[in-house]
């Protein structure tokens, strides 16, 4: 014997066939009306956006100039040069951004498989915890509230995604002297070229050091790096494959930079001791 | 005696109808597009039920601008002798700067993705909204889910394809980041890049994934979704003063069912 309730949402929906079949309306013209008028906004839409794209960027186009959209293209991709910013789409900023609120190595993970792990079996789940047949707004608070919270937060962090600063190569190398000083490395001409690569070549767009950079995507502080005496051959073995010696680091490998420069860098870190 | 000559209209019309009468005795295809336009709907459906079309739209102009864009592009992190330039990242320019209309169709399909992609999103919330998900449409609710997976999956694939510096280092720790996942990450991660490494056999394994595999389930779960859709029609409004189906569910009306054309049917009784 079915239940009560499987028997009423039965009796509704035939209820909703009936009231479809004796007082609706046909699909074609009504609906598809709409849905015509509908698809042509969005074709022009896109072909707008498309125009606004090309001739909002100047120059010949050759050129890596950013329009009012962005750029056409970026420099080719190269492997060996490491100055890079890891940005998605902008539709995965609201991921990219929720990785800053989690901090290596305790929950990272988190924020990079846990929450949207969770996000889409919910998703998936909707129908099966929302069972009742209510439909109206007012009576589904539950409902409004969560949606929109989603819509909040989704909104957010888009935003903070879109807008989160990039540290500037140029401006992280005068930042180098100061390091120095700091960190006590000046007589060290080893560590500071290591330091300068390391200003050079986009560390600070993930991880932060002595205040600046960026802190994406969970990676941390390196300003006490070197308190923790891991040693050179261990630094330059995690920059050339982190995810061998840290499982599950997202930080991907410089083993491009070359033996020397990676050194440099290794040098750098070891004798990052947090400051004074 | 009595065979009467066929009139010239009527000769007209017999020309007409004969391809499409061989058409629907042999498929029945005649049948299923006169069900399919002449198929009643709720009577008090809105502009926000045009969203799903709207992403259906969205997702054939990916379609026709992708097939396009395969025409001219060529997935090869080979450098090109004469530009020096990685091959897909000259292809790539020469659909911009050289092909007839090239940066119109690449423009398209670079921002109709994201079109595409806040359609999905906006039609999702309209359909938790209307509450549209419940019974008898769950599992339209769960093609619906992946489908938006799959959009996001040719958004993370098809940024690769330029093979640019934003591209490249986006790709980079993005797959880094599903190498993270516990059980399948690795393998998953290994899957994508075909190899432990990043390398020239990634950016082919992207684009057939993105032009093959993805665009192929797309369009299969697009045909169930309109399917499920046809099958279990649309939802009124459920604001609607005359929605289908309400009849004397949680407002008993005095006749016993509401009116879907005349909201007058449906005063409350004392």
């Amino acid at each position: 014997m079915p239940s009560d309730r499987i028997v009423e949402r039965r009796r509704v929906f035939q209820q909703y066939k009936e009231d479809v079949k004796d007082r609706g309306k046909p699909f074609y013209p009504y609906a598809m009306f709409h849905d015509t008028v509908m698809s042509l906004v969005v074709v022009c839409v896109i072909v707008a956006l498309a125009i606004i794209w090309k001739y909002t960027t100047p120059g010949d186009h050759h050129t890596t100039a950013a329009g009012w959209l962005g750029k056409l293209y970026d420099e080719p991709a190269d492997p060996g040069t490491i100055n890079f910013v890891p940005r998605p789409d902008w539709y995965f900023y609201f991921l990219f951004y929720l990785l800053r609120i989690f901090k290596w190595p305790n929950s990272v993970i988190l924020g990079t498989i846990g929450i949207p792990t969770i996000a889409l079996v919910l998703l998936l789940a909707i129908p099966f915890l929302d069972v009742r047949a209510e439909r109206r707004l007012l009576r589904r608070p539950v409902a409004v509230i969560a949606s929109i919270l989603v819509v909040l937060s989704m909104g957010v962090l888009t935003y903070k995604g879109a807008t989160a600063k990039e540290a500037l190569g140029s401006e992280l190398l005068a930042q180098v002297p100061h390091w120095a000083k700091t960190q006590g490395f000046s007589n060290n001409p080893t560590a500071i070229a290591g330091a300068r690569l390391f200003a050079e070549s986009g560390c600070l767009n993930c991880h932060t050091y002595l205040g600046n950079g960026g802190h994406n995507l969970g990676a941390p502080n390196l300003s006490a790096e070197g308190a923790k005496n891991k040693g050179i051959a261990f630094q330059i073995s995690h920059l050339k494959c982190p995810a061998c010696v840290n499982s599950g680091s997202p930080m991907p490998s410089f083993a491009g930079l070359g033996e020397d420069n990676l050194k440099k860098l290794a040098t750098f870190l070891e004798a990052s001791k947090g400051g004074k | 005696m009595a065979t009467r000559r066929l009139t010239r209209t009527q000769q007209l019309q017999q020309t007409i109808l004969y391809p499409i009468d061989w058409l629907e005795e042999r498929s029945g295809l005649v049948g299923g597009v006169k069900y399919f336009l002449f198929r009643k709907v709720p009577g008090d459906i809105n502009w926000f039920q045009t969203l799903g079309s709207a992403a259906l739209t969205a997702f054939l102009v990916q379609a026709l601008t992708g097939v396009i864009l395969a025409m001219y592009y060529q997935p090869s992190a080979a450098i090109d002798p004469h530009t020096h330039q990685p091959i897909a990242y000259s292809s790539i320019k020469h659909i911009t700067n050289d092909v007839f209309a090239g940066w119109l169709v690449r423009g398209m399909h670079r921002w109709g993705a994201s079109v595409f992609i806040i359609l999905m999103f906006m039609h999702m919330g309209r359909v938790f909204l209307f509450g549209a998900y419940k019974y008898p449409r769950e599992l339209n609710w769960i093609i619906g889910v992946l489908l938006l997976a799959s959009g996001l999956g040719e958004g993370f694939t098809g940024y690769l394809l330029p093979w640019d510096q934003t591209a490249y280092w986006a790709t980079v720790v993005g797959i880094n980041i599903n190498g993270t996942a516990p059980f399948l990450g690795p393998f998953l991660a290994q899957f994508l890049q075909g190899g432990t490494y990043i390398n020239a056999d990634t950016l082919s394994r992207f684009y057939s994934i993105h032009m093959l595999l993805i665009p192929g389930a797309i369009f299969a779960l697009i045909g169930l979704h309109l399917y499920l859709v046809v099958r279990l029609g649309v939802t009124s409004p459920p604001w609607s003063k005359e929605a289908a189906g309400t009849g004397p569910l949680e407002a008993p009306s005095q006749n016993g069912r509401s009116g879907l054309v005349s909201p007058t049917a449906r005063r409350r009784g004392r």
